[in-house]
């Protein structure tokens, strides 16, 4: 009998199925990952192993057999749950060691010297130890999630599931987390259940579970799962010849995929490659994205915006310290950094929702100074925050219209406007639908949608990729890239997927308020001769000592 | 139930009222609430704006007048103007009543003849009204007994009454709302506080750590109830003091009868909240919900506005389904009445309230999973 063993669980949440007839098995020491687009049942299998909700079907963990949570409560001395979410199970006025002391009691664990040392070695590991003293709330998205973790290791589970623990946060930590992870299964021998949306990192476990529309579709060692799509895999460019002849084919991240034998080039596949072939078996057909020329017509500058030294304190602490950026028309600019390095402070300023300590900034050529500058400033801006600023209450459509009346546009125009976009994004299908029904890639889309309704001449979109699915995301880049060449928008993003700072003509990245570098892809590439990803080049920076 | 493991846990929600300020409102709102209502609701009626017209203009209707003039329910004003003009100015709000004295009154009354005095009131507040009417016939009644008691003999058809107010002796309106206050603070102030630790959890994402960890619903419960039930027994010293110190409301009964009643009390209270914790996810529908829930029968059926005696109907049943009434029977017991424990209606309402505390948390345990929903 393996260590954990679920068999045939069906979890519903509302009516609605989350996963259909899983099953799994588990030895002590290994790492699972988790991986499938956001709804693909990742998140119910680990509530009903958790035992946080009810399932049907049967799961044993360490030969205890539950089918309820109430049956489950037995095993829950020896099983830590991270759920989805940064910090979600942090308390924002605890300081890191009252989370400790807190954890140790609510698991009756004795402080005796072994806990006092096992303590403070996951203190050491998460690189929290000089911070104890400091409230989570006040921690960075990436010490806020190493927190969880070890919060969740204190009590040694041998039943380890964390759900999307490395969603929103930064390279650097994501491999400090790993790095945990990996000591301390191999130390314990603990089980550990985990989903991400990086495929790097499901690349590192010893066993990938592919999860699709609340089923488990394809299973095995990374390799193993590659190696099934090697056969679909080319070298980028063969689409565009494709979908002239209508057939199915996408591309993303240097690589495209099509079922059909081309004569082409095959490229190494990765993980991501497993989303593609899989929406091309079940014939998963993505809405076109075609972007127009926007209605009125204007003289775009080379420079849109500039920004010069600009600066923003916070009591004594420097969250952006004299940073000077240009964004110039029909460029993507990525704006790259660390949880907590300043960019979404920037981001703010440059939005004019934060007053500038010192500094300055022009649009169009203007200079920004009093508070009638910075409302025009809005009316030429478009911004798409982290969480998606949308209304849960109300349709799409709704959501859209709403957007458009804020920024005064005449209901005729915003009708036409909104429709428009609902065709040419791709979300005409999904118009009578409230967010909280709606995907994160479609959601996504629309925010984007609700941001250019007053055809904005910069964009800024703070993570908008973040947990979004691969597919998604490819779809995305795509649209970015359209909307920039026949717009002649400019547009900064923040992403936390290194891959995706490829797509970027440009690259500003920062570090603890300061800006480290600003050029391109290529450029940074030639600067790091042995760096093979982007992550690499990102860590360089991070690394050492500037 | 592990102590320790509670012991623990409100120490972090102890830690956590103080760090985000919400103990300030566990004190501020009862105290608010007792302040603004206290001095707000006024029943009774002082200087009524009246007018007398005298057409006897002899001892008895002299005397009578002077009577007016020197209490101080009225501003009382004796006037020449015409009967028509005077109920005129009652029409433009200026004056709130007019007594009309009739000619040949004292003579009249001399001879044990039926006399009738006019009196009007404007009624577009009709409680006020009607108090003024009671005001205005105890003023009439009083003289008539005097005169009767000067002119002995006459005092044939005359009545003698007596219309001393049992229990709130003085007619002091503190006397009558404050009490009444006390049963609605405790009602209102405990239930938030209860909802809001437990659906922050919620909201916050929190509830995953009593969720997935071997923590027991006893033991959750009582790290929540536990904090809120200490910080709010503060609130019934604070709440006593205010209304005998603050407010001057005699206290006659037994303190510890009236503290053990609240005691109880605050626990119906944090079992509403735990109760409306269960049904919600958020903080604010949370907030909104048991304020609906506690605040209108606690005002209502508490007695304050009108006693519960009076009422007929679904009013009468509805009364009697809120805790609020039971409680407030004790209170006025103990700060007006002083019969205690001896007085068997009291009794059985505590016995009452430690049943309806019981039934409650039973439910709030039965009901609150440790699951998603």
């Amino acid at each position: 009998m393996a260590a954990l063993e679920v068999r045939n669980v069906t979890v519903t949440y509302r009516g609605r199925t989350g996963i259909k007839n899983a099953s799994l098995e588990a030895e002590s020491g290994e790492i699972i990952g988790f991986i499938g687009a956001d709804g693909a049942g990742k998140s119910s299998l680990m509530h009903a192993i958790a035992g946080v909700h009810r399932f049907d079907g049967e799961i044993s963990v360490f030969g205890e057999v539950y089918h309820t949570p109430k049956e489950a409560e037995k095993i829950k001395p020896h099983t830590g749950l991270m759920p989805q979410g940064i910090g979600l199970v942090l308390y924002e006025t605890l300081t890191v060691s009252e989370h400790l002391d807190f954890f140790a009691d609510i698991h009756s664990l004795h402080r005796d010297a072994a806990f006092k040392a096992y303590r403070d070695k996951l203190l050491h590991m998460a690189g929290l130890a000089p911070f104890t003293g400091r409230q989570a709330g006040k921690l960075s998205g990436g010490m806020m999630q190493k927190l969880s973790l070890i919060c969740t290791l204190l009590h040694r589970p041998r039943l380890l599931i964390l759900d999307e623990p490395t969603t929103g946060v930064d390279p650097l930590s994501r491999l400090e987390l790993w790095e945990i992870l990996d000591n301390i299964r191999k130390a314990e021998g603990t089980i550990v259940l985990v989903s991400t949306a990086y495929m790097q990192e499901a690349a590192k476990m010893d066993r990938v579970l592919l999860f699709d529309e609340g089923e488990i579709i394809a299973r095995g060692t990374a390799s193993a799962l590659i190696e099934s799509v090697r056969p679909y895999t080319y070298e980028e460019g063969i689409c565009d010849k494709r979908s002239s002849t209508g057939k199915a084919c996408f591309s993303f991240d240097k690589r495209s995929y099509t079922l059909e034998n081309v004569d082409a080039a095959h490229a190494e596949p990765t993980l991501e490659a497993l989303f593609f072939v899989n929406a091309l078996q079940k014939k998963r057909t993505l809405p076109t994205i075609e972007i127009e020329a926007r209605e009125h017509a204007i003289e775009m500058p080379p420079i849109v915006m500039e920004a010069r030294g600009l600066t923003k304190r916070f009591g004594d602490f420097v969250a952006d310290d004299h940073i000077d950026m240009q964004l110039r028309s029909g460029e993507i600019v990525g704006l790259l950094g660390a949880n907590g390095a300043g960019k979404t402070t920037f981001i703010k300023m440059l939005l004019g929702l934060y007053p500038i300590d010192e500094g300055e900034l022009s649009l169009l050529g203007k200079s920004i100074r009093s508070s009638e500058d910075r409302q025009a400033l809005k009316a030429q801006i478009g911004y798409v925050s982290q969480h998606f600023a949308l209304y849960n209450d109300m349709t799409v459509r709704e959501n859209l219209l709403y957007f458009a009346n804020m920024h005064r546009i005449a209901v005729p125009t915003a009708l036409k406007r909104i429709e428009r976009y609902a065709r040419e994004l791709g979300f005409a299908d999904y118009m009578e639908y409230t967010p909280g029904e709606l995907p994160l890639g479609i959601n996504q889309r629309f925010s984007v949608a609700a941001a250019l309704l007053h055809e904005p001449v910069v964009l800024f979109l703070d993570e908008p990729t973040s947990g979004v699915d691969t597919i998604a995301r490819a779809q995305f880049w795509e649209m970015l890239h359209r909307l920039k060449t026949s717009w002649g928008i400019s547009i900064l993003i923040t992403t936390h997927y290194m891959s995706e700072a490829e797509y970027c003509d440009r690259v500003v990245l920062l570090r603890q308020g300061r800006k480290v570098a600003d050029d391109t892809v290529e450029a940074l590439y030639r600067k790091h001769p042995d760096a093979k990803t982007f992550e690499d080049i990102f860590l360089n920076y991070y690394r050492s000592d500037a | 139930m592990r102590l320790s493991v509670i012991r623990a846990y409100m120490r972090k929600e102890f830690t956590e009222l103080f760090r985000t300020k919400l103990i300030v409102m566990v004190y501020l709102l009862p105290f608010m609430i007792m302040l603004l209502f206290g001095y707000g609701i006024r029943l009774e009626v002082t200087h009524a704006r009246t007018l007398i017209i005298d057409n006897d203009k002899s001892h008895l209707s002299r005397m009578l007048t002077e009577k007016f003039e020197h209490s101080k329910y009225f501003n009382a004003k004796e006037t020449q103007m015409s009967e028509a003009e005077a109920l005129h100015r009652i029409k433009q709000a200026k004056e709130d009543a007019v007594v009309i004295i009739p000619a040949s009154f004292e003579k009249r009354i001399l001879h044990g003849l039926k006399s009738e005095i006019g009196i009007f009131v404007d009624g577009a507040f009709p409680n006020r009204a009607m108090t003024i009417e009671s005001y205005i016939e105890g003023v009439v009644l009083n003289a008539a007994q005097e005169a009767g008691a000067l002119k002995k003999g006459a005092s044939g058809g005359l009545i003698v009454i007596n219309n001393r107010n049992l229990f709130n002796q003085a007619m002091r309106d503190a006397d009558a709302i404050v009490p009444g206050l006390i049963g609605l603070v405790l009602l209102v102030a405990p239930a938030i506080l209860a909802a809001l630790l437990i659906v922050k959890e919620k909201e916050r994402g929190t509830i995953f750590n009593f969720y997935a960890s071997s923590l027991g619903r006893g033991e959750f419960l009582a790290a929540k109830l536990i904090p809120a039930f200490l910080l709010h027994s503060l609130n019934i010293f604070i709440l006593f003091l205010m209304a005998t110190k603050l407010f001057d409301v005699p206290f006659r009964g037994s303190f510890v009868l009236f503290w053990g009643a609240a005691e109880v009390y605050i626990l119906i209270s944090l079992s509403i909240g735990m109760l409306i914790s269960v049904i919600t996810n958020r903080q604010i529908v949370a907030v909104v919900l048991t304020v609906i829930i506690t605040i209108i029968p606690g005002f209502l059926y508490s007695g304050i506005l009108m006693p519960i005696s009076s009422m007929v109907g679904e009013s009468y049943v509805e009364a009697h389904l809120f805790p609020v009434m039971y409680f407030n029977h004790i209170v006025y017991d103990c700060f007006l009445g002083g019969m205690g424990l001896s007085s068997a209606k009291t009794a059985a309402y505590l016995g009452i309230l430690v049943v309806y505390a019981l039934i409650l948390l039973g439910l709030g345990t039965l009901f609150l999973k440790k699951e998603l929903k």
